[in-house]
């Protein structure tokens, strides 16, 4: 009777062959953790975790995390724009969130996703940058948005982007007077809604990644990070509360055909409802 | 219907190309591509000594470095940087070359709008003038949905994008087959679409995105066309050279 050479236990196969160990699952139509090649991962949105910021959420999609908050400061406006404010996003991704990450200037992923994000709230107009105006010509609030990655295990753009969304809902600032040059943003212990102001959002973009596995295009919703070594490319899809699309990005290997790209925005109408059910109801 | 750089007559007309190819006698592939008055240079140094953090075991490690027309590169240069690498690593047959680096540097010499498609062209050229192995070519254009007419415009201008409610940006490989299939053959839309790279900003429908996908790829044949006729010429010069 022959016996196989040379076995191995199933932990020294997915380190030894990722890519074949992860197929022997997506063939049967599941992956390593037990999910659907649909599902997305168990999301929370908590709002206001930062008290000091004047806006703030956490937002975590499986084992990642991402915690923005929003700082407003007064500033002077641009010479060719003297009634809009700054709205500046940016993502951080710290070696405290993953190994993958090296101390130092931020990584080119963290600066395509600052960018990606930076587009989608700047081409669909999120935000009227005239709402952000104190003094025309003199004094404008400029809105850092920091969106800091504390765990990182894959679909960073979607955590991010549902963690800043929900951080400009939560944000709040206290009216400024303006009087002769100089600017008084009035104190007090309690914010309320005689002495602050909410932003006036025109829609909350928020978004669902796909990763495309094999040649045979399988399409894995929200991919952690082993999903995303292993994978070819990723289909971002960014929609509004209407159902409108704010950005298509796709990305990688394989070419992507029409009815797959098709499917991924039925999924990702799906997914962001669902994501909007969740940010509304925390 | 007239655009407004006025050279064109068509809203899914691109403007005139021009390439050369070999314009840098340092770098080992170099070229130029230009979407009328958007230009961008392209040189590829490789298959050359790679840095030692760099390097992969059993493929060649890809570099892209994107240099904005006026300034140091930003956060936007960089996301170009990423989209070109990660769209090309795939084409290159870098298992041909283990252990070393392909460098490329991109860099804009004119903008009027659809640079990051005339950046893919160049990039294209320039690999295929280096003798890079790849696997097929690539083609890229962009086009922009008008915030008035709500007209689908081929390769805008920078006064065109100014006005534009959504830009896309969408690169085709030469693989990717028209499949007709039998029961919408009187439909234009029969032809199954691959993409290979799509970037989308701005707000548009479903429907939007999947018309401009369509369009994208009949004018993408066209640059393909170009690619082809520019390789062709190029070698048949070099075979002159060579026998006279």
């Amino acid at each position: 009777m022959a016996t196989p050479a040379f076995t191995f236990t199933p932990s020294t196969f997915q380190k030894l062959h990722p890519a074949e160990f992860f197929r022997r699952f997506t063939t049967e139509g599941v992956r390593p953790d037990g999910r659907l090649l649909d599902a997305f991962r168990p999301t929370t949105v908590h709002h206001g975790v930062i008290s000091t910021a004047n806006g703030s959420a956490m937002v975590r999609i499986g084992g990642t995390t991402v915690v923005c908050g929003v700082k407003a400061e007064v500033a002077e406006p641009k010479l060719d724009a003297p009634d809009q404010g700054y709205l500046v996003p940016n993502v951080e991704l710290s070696p405290m969130c993953s190994s993958k990450f090296r101390p130092g200037p931020p990584s080119e992923q963290a600066q395509a996703v600052s960018e990606a994000i930076n587009r989608v709230l700047k081409e669909s107009k999120v935000l009227d940058l005239k709402d952000l105006c104190i003094e025309e010509g003199k004094a404008v609030w400029v809105l850092y948005v920091d969106a800091v990655c504390v765990a990182y295990d894959g679909n960073i753009f979607d955590a991010a982007l549902a963690a800043i969304m929900a951080a400009l809902k939560n944000v709040r600032i206290r009216k400024p007077t303006y009087q002769e040059g100089t600017i008084k943003v009035s104190g007090g212990s309690t914010a309320t809604d005689e002495n602050s102001f909410t932003l006036n959002l025109a829609r909350t973009p928020l978004s669902a990644t796909f990763a495309i596995f094999d040649t045979t295009l399988t399409i894995l919703a929200d991919p952690n990070v082993t999903e995303e070594t292993i994978s070819d490319g990723q289909i971002s899809i960014a929609l509004d509360e209407t159902g409108q699309l704010c950005g298509v990005t796709k990305i990688g290997a394989s070419s992507c055909s029409q009815s797959v790209m098709r499917d991924c925005v039925q999924s990702a109408k799906k997914r962001t409802q669902q994501l909007r059910d969740i940010m509304n109801q925390q | 219907m007239s655009r407004l750089d006025r050279t064109r007559t068509s809203a899914h007309q691109l403007r005139p190309f021009f390439s050369s190819q070999n314009l840098l006698n340092r770098a080992d592939g170099s070229a130029q591509f230009d979407f009328g008055e958007s230009s961008v240079m392209c040189s590829v140094i490789g298959p050359a000594e790679v840095k030692l953090r760099d390097e992969k075991l059993d493929k060649a490690t890809l570099e892209v470095v994107v240099r904005p027309l006026v300034g140091l590169p930003g956060i936007k240069d960089k996301a170009r940087e990423q989209a070109i690498r990660e769209t090309l690593e795939p084409l290159v047959l870098s298992g041909l070359h283990p252990r070393t680096g392909i460098q490329i540097v991109v860099q804009t010499m004119k903008d009027d709008g659809s640079i990051l498609a005339t950046a893919f062209n160049a990039t294209i050229l320039a690999l295929l003038d280096a003798g890079i192995p790849l696997k097929s070519i690539l083609g890229a254009v962009t086009c922009i949905v008008d915030s008035e007419t709500n007209q689908i415009l081929l390769d805008p201008t920078t006064q065109e994008l100014a006005n534009a409610k959504s830009t896309h940006t969408f690169v085709f490989d030469n693989k990717s087959s028209i499949t007709s299939s039998p029961e919408n053959k009187d439909q234009e839309e029969a032809v199954e679409v691959a993409t290979l790279y799509s970037d989308s900003t701005g707000l548009f429908s479903e429907e939007e995105y999947f018309e401009c996908a369509q369009i994208c790829y009949k004018a993408v044949q066209a640059v393909h066309g170009f690619i082809r006729t520019a390789v062709q010429k190029k070698l048949e010069k070099e075979q002159q050279q060579i026998h006279s």
